[in-house]
């Protein structure tokens, strides 16, 4: 039990530091600055940023939380956010997210048989040149490929197109962890000693291999989420997709800066939980951890 | 033996192929812009449409450099504090070093893109309320980045630390009475070395990654302009089908810096026990 307690509040510890960090960061900032003259933010930009942190009040940093949960809006201007509007685009973003998780993992079984069939001894065009082209390609350029084609076409396109675009390299990525991990594990005795027994190669492979493949595919999740969530900023702003990612953007470009502490806390609890069901879901496949938490 | 040393002779042509990739990349996007800018008047892609004066290959070859430098830069400024930073961790040991590891966690958790925003908006939020305070948009790139990046780093050169410290030598050399700087110097650093290389060429790919997506949201306006820049600033003509020519050029330089950065970065950090 302790050792489950200290799992999560590895995962839980990070709001906080975030919330604490994000908020201080901007309330340190010289808003207050002596010298009106030569300051180049308008009185009622620098009364907004004032207000929506609670800078100089008791418990400060819970203000702009207060006002979400009264329902007031946050931010200087119609750009701002409420918390319904804060929870719809957080539904919107994770929605995207979930679609491109299950795309990746489609990618990633993809990448893997391929490396399976095309395995060569010297470093290969699949296993170097594929990566290389995944991870040497920021979201908003495939997104930008694809955005004349989506806008010409139906209403649900762009979210698939979001979902796609963003998929790509931790598909990639996840596919060489599931083939490394798979080779892996073929060539333990444990494999051997089950063919020498006469089992068929597939029974070997479901019954044994996958079974200890999959704790660590579930290791490589929480990057994964970090990615997706990471990509669904350019993608949603190509896509013109009114969720989390453009939120953000638009509040930093704008400079919202109470809707930018409290989204980036946002992001920080969403990896949270991804983590927290991760751990959650390893603790029911995998017998080892398991054990380890009794 | 031979197989050893037919592998230490294949790595060794896989860093000098992935470096000087990286080296042409950077001396022929410089040389093109800087020195000979009438080479890239004739383009194939034609003229960039919010720039007709200019070139798409004028454009793309000329922030190559720019991104290049803007991330090379930000690696080795990152791969120092998160050595720095896992070398006196070893040295202190106990809760600090289980602290700031946890905190190096949290900070790895989040995405580069996310916390270099954030960076950004105050930075230019503190120069819009002072102006002497006010940084210029590369330098303040290049330590955003470096802020954003150090984490892992960090984490990776304590772990590589830890193991190098349980090897027979390490415990010989202790027994000999060696003091904490001794070892760092002469035993820990030397077996180090090739690891951070590795740690460092594998950060500018991201950094630039990074860089190129901030830069491309209108948050960062690095000077003179980037891939990542470019590309943002010409995301209106990017909207129709005859916008692939335009990210073309853009995204097979980026390609190419990534695969000659993972070259290099994996040929220089082999297994060793």
């Amino acid at each position: 039990m302790p050792n489950v307690l200290r799992r999560i509040g590895r995962h839980v510890a990070v709001i906080p530091i975030v919330a604490i960090a994000s908020y201080f960061l901007i309330a340190a900032l010289p808003l207050g600055a002596e010298d009106e003259s030569k300051r180049q933010l308008p009185p009622e930009l620098v009364a907004s940023y004032r207000r929506d942190l609670g800078i100089g009040e008791p418990l400060g940093f819970l203000r702009p939380w207060q006002k979400l949960v009264r329902g007031e809006r946050l931010g200087t201007s119609a750009q701002g956010v409420t918390g319904e509007e804060l929870v719809r685009k957080i539904s919107g973003s994770v929605g995207v997210g979930c679609l491109a998780l299950g795309l990746s993992l489609v990618w990633a079984l993809g990448f893997a048989l391929l490396r399976l069939q095309l395995q060569r001894p010297r470093p290969s065009a699949i296993s170097d040149v594929i990566p290389a082209i995944a991870f040497g390609t920021p979201v908003f350029i495939p997104a930008l490929l694809l955005a004349p084609y989506v806008a010409e076409a139906g209403h649900l396109l762009p979210e698939l197109a979001a979902a796609l675009v963003i998929s790509a390299w931790p598909g990639v990525f996840l596919g060489t962890l599931l083939i490394d991990a798979i080779r892996a594990e073929l060539t333990r005795d444990y494999v051997r000693t089950a063919l020498g027994k006469g089992l068929a190669a597939s029974a070997v492979l479901r019954r044994h291999v996958i079974p200890n493949v999959l704790p660590l595919l579930l290791d490589s999740i929480g990057p994964v989420a970090t990615a997706l969530l990471a990509g669904s900023f350019a993608a949603e702003r190509v896509f013109g997709l009114p969720y989390f990612g453009q939120l953000y953007v638009v509040a930093v470009l704008q400079k919202q800066v109470a809707v930018v502490v409290v989204a980036t806390t946002c992001f920080a609890a969403l990896l949270a939980a991804v983590g927290l069901t991760v751990e959650a879901v390893r603790i029911l496949i995998d017998p080892r951890t398991r054990a380890a938490t009794e | 033996m031979n197989d050893a040393r037919d592998q230490r002779k294949e790595q060794r042509r896989a860093i000098i192929t992935g470096i000087c990739l990286l080296l042409g990349l950077w001396l022929f996007s410089f040389a093109a812009s800087a020195i000979w800018p009438s080479a890239l008047r004739r383009c194939p892609f034609g003229r960039d449409a919010i720039r007709p004066d200019s070139t798409v290959c004028e454009l793309a070859i000329g922030g190559l450099w720019v991104s290049l430098t803007v991330g090379v830069a930000a690696g080795a400024l990152s791969t120092f504090i998160g050595s720095a930073l896992a070398m006196a961790s070893r040295a202190v040991g106990g809760a600090l070093e289980e602290g700031s590891m946890r905190l190096a966690d949290a900070f790895f958790a989040l995405p580069d893109v996310l916390v270099l925003m954030v960076l950004q908006l105050a930075a230019q939020i503190l120069g819009d309320v002072d102006p002497r305070l006010k940084i210029a948009p590369a330098p303040l790139m290049i330590f955003s980045l470096a802020a954003v990046g150090w984490a892992g780093p960090a984490r990776m050169i304590r772990n590589r630390l830890a193991t190098l410290e349980t090897q027979d030598f390490i415990a010989a050399s202790k027994a000999l009475g060696a003091g904490r700087a001794h070892l760092l110097l002469r035993h820990l650093w030397p077996a180090l070395r090739s690891y951070v290389l590795a740690v460092f060429i594998a950060r500018i790919p991201s950094a630039i990654l990074a860089e190129s997506t901030v830069s491309f949201f209108g948050i960062a306006k690095v000077e003179p302009m980037s891939l990542g820049r470019y590309l943002g600033t010409s995301y209106a003509s990017l909207l129709y089908p005859s916008g692939a020519r335009i990210v073309l050029p853009a995204w097979v330089l980026l390609m190419l810096v990534v695969l000659g950065a993972s070259l290099a970065s994996r040929a220089a950090a082999p297994e060793r026990g």
